[in-house]
């Protein structure tokens, strides 16, 4: 168990939003980081939630943000509160004076608001990074580091995930509390559809479309071709932009077996990247590069992304690092954004053309 | 002692079929004819009007066809004929013929009406006919899956192509074609189910490695035997056992089921 005392020298981290993230992810990363983190405020708007894990590891609780960050013990904030309310807190964070904000994705709605924060930040001096945590995956980093010009010579890429529900990992994490309930979708409503297609790019795929957008240089012209859903919970959408071919595949089951991998092609090279699953201490992904009957692996190296996530946001508060450019993460927030009202406005046009269809042959 | 099948290729069959190595691999029951006329078994390249050329050496007196890399077109009158005569016709397709394909068919059959999605990746070097390669890609999944309904293609280009479809139970399908030199060509089919699937990845026939076939449940993980024999020889050594016992092979039937689902492509 963490104190004040022994861990003055470490910076102090305050967390908005105690949920399942926090308390399954955040939590044991920050742990396995005590020489450098510790956690002094826990801040849920359930307060018997708050208390409970804030008592986890010693640090202050309460329901109160301007509570949380007016405390001198946060120098670093972590933003784990639903999506809707990462823009506003992220720029109170920043106005507070925190030496660095982590803000769980997406960390806008729309561009205005990532323009926003990104003008708070500039004002402000304090750096904020995206938990994207792939990105900062030591394995992703070492493809980056051997990629050379694999980027700009990709023609496919392929993102695919298959996974558990949470609830499996995040046993094999911590002891959850206050787990949100799930619902069965009614599938044959084209607005459940929408919704969970827009869900799955907005909350599973936006993990992976940042390492997407590294390969693809036009993606601003980005097309959806076809999106469709994959049940109980899926989505198998085709992408185009004018030079690349892109392939998004997600199935959320009640498989043991996850994979999650992400696959760049050119004509003579491929870069595949496998992630570990989310929750658990499973080490980093590795990368693998294949060059015409030569294959160089690298990896697994000793932590997550989540952990990388962590690292970075502790150069990035005491200095030692430089933070990422404001347009990189509105870039990545936007092609997130656009390829899910593309999605959107896809099913709605094939919806349009079934009953069309169906109407036709009645007439 | 001879074989006991004689076997005449056309040097396009030859090529394409590796048929000296698959033939020196069962040398007890296939060995080379002086003439086409006078062998028991005929080799033809899969080319446009393949079908007539199979009928030609029916009629000629052959008793086995092998066909290497059969294009799509209409079986019915091959099939009649071979029926009328008692020829055994046997289909040498690049994936579809690896003998790891019929455990992984009867894999992915028993979970097919719990499918949720089949995702499915073939990969050939660049400057590859993106056709030829989703013929011989479509014919390996719809080997493992029967009958695919609403075909369509999404995009085809330079780099591949992206095809649609839905499984019997309506679940969604989708094909990948991928032209790169970076990897070895060869085929990945992954079916899941809600609480696993099948994946399975097949080598080119001429590969020094074989295919992998894995069934996951919620007991764990099967890895299928590992069969270490080539397309090839797997397409002869079946050959070999229909000459032995007079019976018909259902490739033409399967085949047939291929062809109506590519031709619902064009």
């Amino acid at each position: 168990m963490s104190s004040h005392t022994d861990a003055a020298r470490t910076l102090g981290v305050g967390i908005l939003g105690a949920g399942p993230v926090t308390q399954a992810i955040h939590l044991p990363s920050l742990a396995r980081l005590g020489d450098l983190l510790t956690v002094r405020h826990i801040m849920d708007v359930d307060p018997a939630v708050a208390e409970s894990v804030a008592a986890r590891v010693g640090a202050t609780h309460g329901t109160s943000i301007e509570a949380l960050l007016s405390d001198p013990e946060v120098d670093v904030v972590a933003i784990c509160s639903p999506h809707q309310f990462h823009a506003e807190q992220v720029i109170a964070a920043c106005r507070a004076g925190k030496k660095a904000v982590l803000c769980e994705k997406p960390f806008a709605w729309n561009a205005d608001e990532a323009a926003r924060i990104s003008a708070v930040s500039e004002e402000t001096g304090v750096p904020i990074i995206v938990g994207a945590m792939h990105t900062f995956d030591p394995g992703w980093l070492a493809a980056e580091a051997n990629w050379g010009d694999l980027p700009d010579t990709a023609h496919t890429i392929r993102s695919s995930i298959v996974l558990p529900p949470n609830a499996r990992f995040e046993d094999f994490a911590t002891e959850i509390i206050a787990r949100p309930a799930s619902s069965t979708p009614d599938y044959t409503d084209p607005e459940v559809i929408k919704g969970m297609l827009k869900g799955g790019i907005m909350g599973l795929a936006i993990h992976d479309l940042p390492l997407v957008r590294r390969f693809t240089p036009d993606f601003a012209e980005v097309e959806v071709l076809e999106a469709r859903i994959a049940r109980p919970f899926g989505y198998i959408i085709s992408l185009r932009t004018p030079t690349r071919t892109i392939e998004l595949r997600a199935a959320m089951n009640n498989t043991w077996k996850p994979e999650w991998s992400f696959e760049a092609f050119s004509d003579d090279a491929s870069v595949r990247v496998d992630f570990t699953p989310s929750y658990v201490q499973a080490g980093s992904a590795v990368a693998t590069f294949s060059r015409a009957g030569e294959t160089a692996v690298h990896g697994p190296f000793d932590h997550n992304g989540y952990e990388g996530e962590w690292r970075e946001l502790t150069a990035l508060a005491t200095g030692t690092r430089q933070p990422p450019s404001a347009r990189t993460l509105i870039d990545d927030l936007t092609f997130a954004l656009d390829i899910a009202e593309a999605t959107a406005a896809r099913v709605d046009a094939d919806h349009k053309a079934q009953r069309a269809v169906r109407e036709g042959a009645h007439a | 002692m001879s074989p006991k099948y004689t076997v005449h290729a056309t040097p396009e069959a030859r090529e394409a079929g590796a048929v000296a190595l698959a033939v020196s691999s069962l040398p007890a029951s296939f060995g080379p004819a002086g003439s086409a006329s006078a062998a028991v078994v005929r080799v033809i390249a899969g080319q446009p009007g393949w079908t007539a050329g199979a009928i030609e050496a029916i009629d000629a007196g052959a008793r086995g066809i092998v066909v290497v890399n059969p294009a799509a077109e209409s079986v019915e009158e091959l099939r009649r004929a071979a029926e009328a005569s008692g020829a055994a016709v046997v289909l040498d397709q690049r994936w579809a013929a690896n003998p790891a394909v019929a455990g992984a068919e009867d894999a992915v059959r028993a979970m097919a009406g719990r499918a949720a999605v089949l995702d499915s990746v073939a990969t050939a070097a660049a400057g590859s006919d993106s056709g030829a390669l989703l013929a011989d890609h479509l014919a390996a999944v719809v080997r493992l899956t029967g009958r695919l309904e609403n075909l369509r293609v999404v995009t085809t280009g330079t780099h591949g192509y992206t095809v649609t479809a839905r499984l019997a139970n309506g679940a969604p399908v989708a094909l990948q074609g991928i032209l790169s030199g970076a990897r070895p060509a060869g085929v990945d089919i992954t079916l899941l189910t809600d609480d696993g699937g099948v994946s399975v990845a097949l080598p080119e026939p001429l590969a020094a490695w074989p295919a992998r076939v894995k069934v996951t449940g919620p007991q764990g993980e099967l890895l299928l035997p590992t069969l270490y024999e080539s397309a090839h020889r797997a397409t002869w050594r079946r050959l070999k056992g229909h000459l032995d016992a007079g019976t018909a092979p259902s490739d033409l039937h399967r085949f047939a089921a291929l062809t109506e689902s590519l031709s619902a492509l064009s």
